[in-house]
């Protein structure tokens, strides 16, 4: 085993036995090997050349790995390293042997074990890892004098952080039954912690007192039967011990004593009878074995084998030794059920319960409760089972994607690949997707990013199953020699000849031993003095700019990345002219103007068909955006900047156009023709209106010059000249005498049955011209514009009828019509948005994608926050905070904007950040108007629904998310009881 | 850790005449989707004199790339033989397969080339100036020379500095050889690789 001569720092057997994970330095990362074990127990089989030893090696690892760890389960494994980053491995089944492209053939990974994982959360180097009693929980500790509790059912999401260790926290181990966690550090103190509320149960900091120096890891253990608790590296008369602590009352009366230097490792095994410690490990006050000089330096990690009669050892200079003990010399070791039995009769029947709901800690007081858990279980097993189906299904249909062998699609990969222009004229190619991961916990996994539409993801995965990869991976078909047999002869041709010729010089192709083999370049001979080219291959070089493209790429990349996202809808719409009057010179200017000016209007005037964007939200939001002639944009700009002082304000007014065509939505297709003064009937001059849906027209005709149209789905509304403003119903039949407006139109706009008019005075109504009713009637803009030097940037309507303005400092104002109100709604200066991190509460397959009013008026919410506490090292508590108040404000927004959808999506989020951060004050206020009163009275103003979702309903989608914190399941089993009472009336 | 690894580089069309376009069909995965595209270069290596001769065939973005594998084919134009110094048209030479993410190189993936007269005759008497029409480009495909660097994937920068920059005493005991930079990819440094190589040759 001394494969890796940099050290190991890590081992541990798989839970089956067939195979143990070594963690240490790598050539210039850290590694991670997996190694069969079968080589190791038998001398047969470590000599039989066809059982692989080695069985997968990774170096992901950026530096070097300090632990590593198998989950009970054994599906996974845990690595943690010097690069803070704990990695969660996981076998990818159905992809055969494979190798690293680029080294040789023999270094091929039996098995493949694919990251599914990165947990970043430490400052520090990773010191160890340790999986709870049935694999809920994952911890590690860190040098950053933390332990973080990772939920390992949802990675990566933080259950806790453990803080109260002053130096680099070295070890970790649970307590066999899930109750504590115990953690040892250079702060000279071990530390045991709580798993029902992660607070810290006691500190010993007694025998650590005389320690001296440090040691590079301090791996602690619990007994198997629970009962104790052995530390490392304690003193004891200034002799180096291994500390026992009882788990009655943390007593420290034992140790184990022996060593001469420093104990750094201490694993307790399978455990004998009654005295699970006598055997902890190597030497001891009577030892049962001593074992020295097997290693040049330090030990590093012990695992122990299956039967609990061998150990893996690894060590400092770089070797693991296997050590096998007889039954006579440890004693009989105990079985999984005695164990098990072991831990019943000292903790108490609720173990079983315990283990089959996963959550070793508490008990669980509510059925319901217990309930959820198993079924969420169950779910995953569902999902699990699902997913292997798919990837078996998949497997059956062999290397073909969507009728298309691989080799077709190689075939013609360069035709079909999409080639592109970036903006600034760079190539840029689409790649072809091969393959999703098929680890299946990828959530991203659902992305197609391939011509080959419609495909499904499983048969996607199908396209990499071994047969077909196989001869992509390990040989190179195309190139000369292989695929191409009648260039062979032509090269051999040419070799032989020449070959008879005196060797030039050695770099000549055409040396003896070439003439030889079929290929003559794979010669040895001609490799050999190519060092000139050697720092070619390994060195970056310096002409290769890849400095400038830094600049270059990341604007180009984040405009597509806005692109891809709702922020389309942001984009100012070309513009086109659909009359060939003198206007036309306008539009051709002004585009790039406005967007200059970042006045950010949407003119959204004729574009008949764009072909291949479809705007899938247009139907959502229809015309989010104020529609304009272009004519009117110059005036508009310019009095749009009104100065603060200015006693009136004074908005632009779109001015008489011949003719104009607008269009209302891409998905029904529909737009409005406008051709003002075409007949003149009886000298009356008529303007025409023509409205197009889907290819059905409706025509009428009005008396005075239109101005400005606008649409949606349910109306078409003109404002003319004269104030005078007509709606018409979607078939053309005009729905109210035309209304008189105060003053001269600026800007109008239609959502659903919603009319919005903002007048030339600043002020604002909003009709629902179904219902006949006013929504806002008048509403100055003073309070809003008023007091700097500020324009309107974007106006938009939503599907409630709330209009909203997006200001040119970034803030978006709202009117809340019930209150009569300007409301804030959006700042982009906010600099909550910026401090708040809510990552670890977002769910994980719609992360943010939440599409609605809210959403389009900020924009892409980034996930800056997540970087604020890396850059400016916020404190959590500050940081908690911000974000708390974010979600607030997100909620109240998304309620004033009455976006339900929005709402919910926030409201969950808050919840759940609650539930995460453990605030529970404010969740049960949540909780209690969700619920309202559950015996009915006439005198309660309890409103049943919010924003036409009802509260129950909320609620009960609620009760998962509580259910995840055992903190708070009183409050989960009050709700699910009040709920049930509900339901039972 | 690395969000892409490349699997495979076919070279297509080899061997091919000097003036025909390389093209490699290269298949990499990605573990992440990347916020940004990759960048992929394919350098000439002129002479193996000096860095001067090197000609940047192409370089082509990439992207975007969700979690997966992916392929695609690069290809590029034959270098400009004008740039190539006389001396060093003949015989063998080097083509740089190189991906960048952020503007930092991650993987080298280098072939040497070999070009010379398919004609006997001009084998024997090479022109006192290099025939190049005459030249079949010849790369060495089933030995790719491949290095990795380790890069921050991450967009905030000063992380990686902060991994390389620190001490490694802390962490360890021994220095850590995380500076990948030269001497990595020398034939003695990868063990095994080139007795491997010359048992394929036998």
């Amino acid at each position: 085993m001394d494969h890796l001569r940099p050290p190991i720092f890590s081992v541990d057997i798989h839970p089956d036995g067939t195979k143990f994970a070594t963690g240490g330095q790598g050539q210039d990362s850290g590694k991670v090997v997996i190694w069969n074990m079968s080589p190791v127990l038998q001398e047969d089989d470590e000599k039989d050349e066809n059982i692989p030893k080695m069985l997968c090696q990774m170096d992901n690892h950026l530096a070097c790995v300090n632990c590593v760890r198998w989950s009970n389960s054994g599906m996974y494994l845990a690595s943690g390293g010097d690069d803070k980053l704990i990695m969660v491995w996981k076998r990818a089944t159905y992809i055969g042997p494979s190798t690293v492209f680029g080294s040789s053939g023999k270094l091929a990974n039996v098995e493949q074990w694919r990251c599914v994982s990165i947990l970043r959360n430490h400052s520090g180097d990773v010191m160890d890892v340790a999986w709870s009693p049935h694999d809920a929980w994952l911890a590690s500790c860190s040098v950053d004098n933390t332990v973080v509790i990772w939920n390992a059912v949802k990675f990566p999401e933080i259950l806790a952080t453990l803080r109260g260790h002053s130096g680099l926290v070295k070890g970790l181990t649970w307590d066999p039954v899930g109750k504590y966690i115990a953690s040892q550090a250079d702060d000279r103190s071990l530390k045991v912690w709580r798993t029902l509320d992660w607070q810290l149960e006691t500190s010993i900091t007694k025998p650590f007192d005389e320690c001296g120096g440090t040691t590079h890891v301090l791996r602690l253990s619990w007994s198997p039967d629970g009962h104790y608790l052995v530390s490392a590296h304690a003193m004891n008369n200034s002799g180096p011990t291994a500390q026992i602590i009882e788990r009655e009352g943390w007593k420290t009366n034992m140790d184990f004593v022996g060593h001469r230097k420093a104990v750094t490792v201490v694993v307790s095994s399978q455990g004998t009878e009654g005295d699970g410690l006598q055997d902890s490990l190597t030497c001891l006050k009577r030892p049962l074995v001593v074992i020295h000089e097997l290693f040049d330096k330090s030990i590093m990690d012990i695992s122990w084998t299956l039967n609990g009669l061998g150990i893996l050892v690894c060590s400092m200079d770089g070797s693991v030794a296997f050590l096998d003990f007889s039954q006579d010399e440890l004693g009989d070791p105990l079985s999984e059920e005695e164990k098990s039995r072991i831990h019943q009769s000292t903790y108490g029947k609720s173990l079983a319960i315990m283990t089959e709901a996963q959550l070793s800690t508490a008990v669980i007081e509510n059925p319901e409760m217990l309930k959820y858990q198993r079924r969420q279980q169950q779910q995953q097993l569902d999902q699990k089972s699902a997913s292997t189906r798919e990837t078996g299904s998949a497997t059956s249909v062999a290397g073909v994607v969507n009728g298309e062998s691989l080799e077709d699609i190689r075939k013609n990969l360069l035709k079909k690949q999409v080639e592109t222009r970036t903006a600034d004229g760079r190539r840029r190619i689409t790649p072809l997707c091969i393959a999703q991961l098929d680890t299946g916990d990828f959530s991203t996994a659902f992305f197609n990013s391939i011509p080959l539409s419609g495909s499904l993801a499983g048969t996607m995965l199908s396209s990499h199953s071994s047969p077909q990869l196989l001869p992509l991976d390990s040989s190179t078909p195309n190139s000369f020699g292989a695929s191409k047999p009648c260039t062979e002869p032509v090269v051999a041709a040419s070799a032989r000849p020449a070959g008879d010729s005196v060797n030039k010089d050695s770099m000549n192709a055409t040396s003896t031993p070439a003439a030889l083999s079929p290929s003559v370049l794979t010669t040895p001979s001609k490799i050999e003095p190519m060092k000139a080219f050697d720092s070619r291959f390994t060195e970056r070089s310096k002409a290769t700019p890849g400095a400038p493209a830094l600049t270059s790429v990341t604007p180009t990349a984040m405009e597509r990345l806005k692109e891809q996202n709702l922020v389309k809808e942001l984009r100012p719409r070309d513009l086109l002219e659909s009359s060939s009057d003198s206007d036309e010179k306008v539009p051709l200017t002004k585009p790039s103007s406005l967007s200059k000016r970042k006045l950010e209007l949407e003119v959204e005037t004729v574009e008949k068909k764009k072909k291949g964007r479809p705007r899938k939200d247009s139907r959502l939001m229809p015309v989010s955006l104020s529609v304009q002639s272009p004519a009117t944009l110059t005036a508009e700009k310019e009095a749009m900047c009104l100065s603060a002082p200015a006693l009136a304000l004074k908005l632009p007014i779109p001015g008489p156009q011949r003719a104009f065509t607008l269009q209302v939505s891409s998905d029904p297709s529909m737009y409005i023709e406008v051709e003002n003064e075409v007949t003149v009937v009886g000298g009356v001059k008529l303007s025409r209106l023509k409205c197009n849906r889907e290819g059905k027209e409706w025509e009428t005709v009005l008396t005075s010059r239109i101005l400005t149209a606008a649409g949606s789905c349910d109306v078409v509304c003109v404002a003319c000249e004269k104030r005078m403003l007509s709606v018409f119903s979607t078939c053309g039949r005009r729905l109210l005498s035309p209304i008189l407006l105060p003053s001269p139109i600026s800007t109008l706009h239609c959502t659903g049955s919603y009319v919005m008019a903002l007048t030339a005075a600043a002020t604002l109504s909003v009709w629902d011209v179904h219902r006949q009713v006013v929504v806002v009637k008048e509403e100055s803009l003073h309070s809003i514009l008023a007091g700097s030097d500020m324009t309107v940037s974007q106006i938009l309507l939503t599907q409630h009828g709330i209009p909203v303005m997006n200001l040119s400092d970034g803030k978006a104002y709202c009117f809340n019509p019930s209150l009569s109100t300007w409301n804030l709604v959006s700042d982009k200066q906010d600099s909550l948005a910026q401090c708040a991190d809510f990552r670890s509460s977002l769910p994980s397959q719609d992360a943010m994608l939440c599409s609605g009013p809210l959403a389009i008026i900020q924009g892409r919410t980034s996930n800056s926050g997540r970087q604020a506490a890396r850059l400016f090292s916020v404190p959590h508590v500050v940081q908690q905070e911000t974000t708390l108040a974010y979600l607030e404000n997100q909620v109240a927004a998304a309620l004033t904007l009455q976006s339900s959808h929005e709402y919910r999506h926030w409201l969950l989020l808050y919840a759940r950040y609650l539930v995460n951060e453990g605030f529970e004050y404010r969740l049960r206020e949540i909780c209690k108007d969700l619920l309202g009163p559950v015996h009915y009275s006439t005198g309660s103003q309890w409103e049943s629904t919010v924003v036409g979702l009802r509260k129950r309903e909320l609620l009960k989608e609620l009760l998962p998310v509580i259910g995840q914190n055992l903190r708070f399941q009183r409050l989960f089993t009050e709700c699910q009881e009040q709920l049930d009472i509900l339901r039972d009336k | 850790m690395a969000k892409v690894s490349v699997l495979n580089v076919a070279v297509l069309e080899n061997p091919s005449p000097f003036h025909s376009p390389f093209r490699f069909e290269i298949s990499f995965e990605c573990s992440e989707a990347l916020a940004d595209d990759l960048e992929w270069k394919i350098i000439y290596v002129g002479s193996a004199e000096s860095e001067e001769f090197d000609q940047i065939l192409d370089s082509v973005l990439v992207g975007p790339v969700p979690a997966g594998r992916h392929m695609f084919v690069f290809q590029a134009d034959a270098p400009n033989p004008s740039l190539i110094p006389e001396t060093d048209a003949v015989g063998v030479t080097v083509v740089l397969i190189t991906c960048t993410y952020h503007g930092q190189e991650f993987i080298r993936v280098g072939y040497y080339v070999n070009n010379e007269y398919l004609n006997p005759e001009l084998r024997e008497n090479p022109p006192m100036k290099p025939d190049f029409s005459q030249l079949q480009r010849n790369i060495l495909a089933s030995n790719p020379r491949v290095t990795r660097f380790h890069i921050n994937w991450d967009n905030n920068t000063d992380r990686l500095e902060a991994i390389e920059n620190q001490d490694p005493s802390l962490g360890c005991g021994l220095p850590l050889s995380c500076t990948p930079i030269k001497g990595l990819g020398l034939p003695g440094c990868i063990p095994g690789l080139l007795p491997e190589n010359s048992m394929d040759c036998i």
